[in-house]
């Protein structure tokens, strides 16, 4: 096993490739009870449109198919009941998927390696009928619903689909109650089969565990697998052009207060000088220096009643470019457009303000070290975006400097926004 | 793990040493009965106090300074315990052996200042700060009905238990607002320091006479206090059968709540049997609820069920669709029924318990969760740890089919969605 330490905190990261392709990350905590294991495939809402293993024609999936595959995973042929198993045990267990990967998870303090054997073998073993698929569009029908009504879910999924034009960043996770209908259970295997190859996959686990022990176990039960040979998975690429899609859009919902967002569609490749994979992080230090909870433009906005309490801002990430969303609640929504707008015209950051974020994000990373699932998901989504995780991440900190942050500004275009707006019932004048 | 308790005519002060954490946290909580009239003054100070104070006269110079001092975290909020409202002041802050040497004693000071140093001028709030408490107030009452969950169970207990705390609305109502001052405030701001009963908590890897020279030198008043009456509410009358309340709102999804009166528990009821028998029905996605309406019938995404043990009520709730809603009722009745009539297993049974155990373990991974093991042990005489891990292995399914027999069907609770997805 390959061992690593992430600088300035007690967190050693053991890693092993096995022979089947399946990457394993072990980080022993030994001061905490808990044990936190995730094993997810780098499968999620974004791989919509590939060509299925074994086969040389490229298919469209249905939206929301990698979410509906998580519950169908729970699903067993031996009639073997994952909740049941877990919930013996006493541990919790839960499943997610995201744009780029789905995840099952256990955590608890007891049964750990029962618990990790049954992780691996229910999640290496679907198996769909047409009566559990149909039972799970109920379900997941009320999940969308569900989000439906929340004005924030609405503002976020409204924005980034209208920012986009063909990158399939721009659909709901969740999907939609049309294209979910539309799910068979060979659309499944389909899926399935093509995308939960362990060379396609990884396994983390943290907290008080013995990383020799459960790297054996990890192996023998890898090892009993006969499978395929992996082969690289053929993915549609998108021509996403730089402007956004649709600049403006309003909807109504049963609320009080309008939310509203603008966000500003930036191309990181026209980056050079900046390493790609921090690009992000200096945009999202720009934005939240300038409009967050420090900045004197969210103070005066807060004075002025033109928002109720806060501003955020993320940043939403592809292989080409970087979605800055900046929103709030806002009962001038019009207004907050107009002056974020007159900001980013003159976005600025003094070394000072810089150096104290900087500080303070080191300050996060020692935080985050005492949490066992704040180091897995670290792990995870690194492994994600960029197929390595990052040890030297104080190092990586400290490096940010007032130049680069001047070739990232140089790339910001304030006329490239889109702007997304829920308002309460019969505000919009029809 | 070492704990002192500290009892002063003023407050108590309970610090618990370990070095497990990186970090040293810190909560502070005033309680006193509850009263509705007062919830708007209680929810205001919390907002000014948060919002500056004297020292830093802006949330700017506040999140600025937080960030000086290596991302401390701090926040606060209000909540009702039954007869008691609480309010809650919370930092947590890396230990300065991760930091630099007198960071302890300055992030201390940084929390402390914002409950003994508000940013006064002539025995008022300043107007300022005062008129930016107000309008996120304002807005947080406006906006109190927004959240589907939150509406329907407001007017669930309006409906099951009117006029007693649990009842009371969230922050209080804008007419109560407008009559609150920067000087009155100010007078029930020292009011609160007069009379409320204090228990401020801290745990890290701490020094014990630092903090309580600290506390000692920031406690100025020395009132004396007094003491505790009960946190528990009691119910009198039980209905035999629901009563159904029903209403519409433009949404996507309906909610469903299915409100049950209880008996008054005993302690050892409240603290271990309330917990199995809400796991079995439904209190984990393997419950009897989350199986039958759920996985068998499709008809919901969620569907749980919460004991509210100091109030001795019990709330089930789901998101369905609004056709759905007579099948999802009788569903839940029937789980329920099942529950009286002791149909479950003791496999159930012991499944729950396993559940506690593995999650008493884990929770002394979490300061916060270990607070919270010593507020509920000073507000409710409820056990620590190793007296429940003792208590929860002696419950028999006897144990749990007496309970489920004081449990009273009371209100059912609709909200139904009246737009088409």
């Amino acid at each position: 096993m390959k061992k690593s330490s992430v600088n300035n905190l007690d967190v050693t990261i053991f890693y092993e490739k096995l022979a089947n392709g399946l990457e394993v990350f072990l980080v022993p905590k030994n001061n905490v009870n808990n044990i936190f294991a995730t094993y997810s495939t780098k499968y999620g809402s974004n791989q919509n449109d590939f060509v299925p293993i074994n086969q040389n024609k490229m298919i469209t999936v249905p939206l929301g198919i990698a979410h509906f595959l998580e519950h169908q995973l729970f699903n067993q042929e031996d009639e073997s009941d994952v909740m049941k198993f877990f919930s013996e045990r006493g541990t919790d267990v839960n499943a997610n998927t995201n744009k780029l990967k789905t995840t099952y998870l256990f955590g608890g303090p007891d049964f750990f390696e029962e618990n990790l054997e049954f992780l691996l073998s229910y999640v290496e073993s679907p198996y769909f009928t047409e009566a559990s698929v149909e039972k799970e569009k109920g379900i997941i029908e009320q999940e969308i619903k569900m989000y439906r009504d929340r004005p924030f879910s609405r503002l976020h999924e409204g924005i980034v689909y209208n920012a986009f034009h063909n990158h399939p960043i721009k659909y709901p996770i969740i999907g939609n109650v049309e294209s979910i209908r539309k799910i068979t259970k060979e659309d499944l295997y389909t899926c399935y089969n093509t995308f939960y190859h362990p060379a396609n996959m990884f396994l983390v686990v943290t907290g008080n565990i013995d990383p020799d022990k459960t790297l054996e176990l990890v192996k023998q039960h890898e090892e009993k697998r006969n499978l395929n040979k992996f082969k690289n998975i053929k993915l549609k690429t998108y021509e996403e052009p730089d402007s956004v899609s649709k600049k403006e859009e309003e909807i109504e919902l049963n609320i009080t207060i309008p939310k509203v967002a603008i966000a500003f569609k930036i191309n990181k490749t026209n980056i050079k000088k900046v390493a790609k994979t921090e690009i992000a992080t200096y945009l999202q230090m720009i934005f939240s220096l300038n409009f967050g909870s420090t900045s004197e433009f969210a103070e005066r906005l807060k004075a002025e009643e033109i928002i109720t309490s806060g501003i955020d801002c993320y940043p939403v990430e592809t292989d080409k470019h970087v979605l800055m969303v900046v929103y709030t609640e806002s009962k001038q929504p019009n207004e907050f457009i107009k002056l974020v707008k007159r900001q980013v015209t003159n976005l600025n950051i003094a070394k000072e303000d810089l150096e104290r974020r900087k500080k303070s994000m080191i300050a996060s990373g020692i935080y985050a070290s005492d949490s066992i699932s704040s180091i897995n998901h670290k792990i995870m989504n690194e492994v994600v975006k960029y197929g390595k995780v990052f040890t030297d991440y104080v190092d990586i900190i400290k490096s940010y400097n007032m130049d680069d942050i001047k070739e990232v500004l140089k790339a910001i275009d304030v006329n490239n926004n889109t702007v997304y707006i829920v308002n309460p019932l019969n505000r919009i004048e029809k | 793990m070492k704990y002192e308790k500290i009892s002063n005519i003023a407050y108590n002060l309970h610090l618990i040493k370990t070095d497990k954490f990186k970090t040293i946290s810190v909560k502070i909580m005033f309680k006193r009965k509850a009263s509705e009239s007062e919830l708007v003054y209680r929810n205001m100070l919390i907002n000014i106090l948060m919002e500056a104070n004297h020292k830093y006269q802006s949330s700017r110079l506040l999140e600025i300074e937080s960030e000086n001092l290596y991302n401390i975290r701090y926040g606060a909020g209000s909540s009702n315990s039954g007869n008691y409202d609480c309010l809650h002041f919370d930092t947590s802050f890396l230990n300065e052996k991760y930091t630099e040497a007198g960071m302890n004693a300055k992030s201390l000071e940084f929390f402390f200042n914002f409950i003994f140093d508000p940013n006064i001028t002539n025995q008022a709030f300043n107007e300022e700060t005062f008129t930016l408490a107000k309008n996120l107030l304002t807005d947080d009452i406006k906006s109190f009905d927004d959240s589907p969950a939150r509406y329907s169970r407001k007017k669930l207990f309006q409906s099951m238990v009117p006029k007693t705390p649990v009842s009371y609305n969230g922050y209080g109502t804008l007419e109560e607002l407008d009559k609150v001052t920067p000087t009155n405030l100010y007078e029930y701001y020292q009011d609160i320091l007069k009379r409320d009963l204090i228990d401020i908590f801290v745990i890290g890897d701490i020094d014990n006479n630092q903090i309580k020279s600290i506390i000692k030198e920031k406690f100025k008043i020395n009132t004396i206090k007094k003491t505790n009456g009960s946190h528990f509410l009691e119910n009198k009358k039980f209905k035999s059968r629901f009563h159904k309340i029903k209403e519409t709102k433009e949404l996507e999804q309906s909610t469903l709540l299915l409100g049950y009166k209880l008996e008054p528990l005993t302690k050892f009821e409240k603290m271990y049997v309330s917990y199995i028998y809400s796991y079995i029905l439904g209190g984990s996605p393997d419950s009897k609820l989350f199986k039958e309406v759920r996985e068998k019938n499709s008809l919901c995404y969620s569907i749980s069920d919460s004991i509210y043990a100091v109030s001795d009520l019990m709330v089930i709730s789901s998101g369905i669709n609004a056709d759905d809603a007579n099948k999802a009722i009788r569903l839940v009745k029937e789980q329920v029924k099942k529950m009286s009539r002791g149909e479950f297993s003791e496999e159930e049974i012991t499944q729950a318990k396993v559940t506690y155990l593995a999650s008493l373990k884990g929770l002394e991974d979490y300061p916060g969760s270990i607070l919270n093991l010593y507020i509920s042990k000073e507000y409710l005489d409820y056990d620590l740890l190793e007296d429940r891990i003792k208590s929860i292995n002696k419950i028999t399914k006897e144990d749990v089919v007496n309970l489920a027999k004081k449990i009273h069907p009371d209100t059912i609770f609709i909200l139904e969605g009246s737009k088409k997805a």
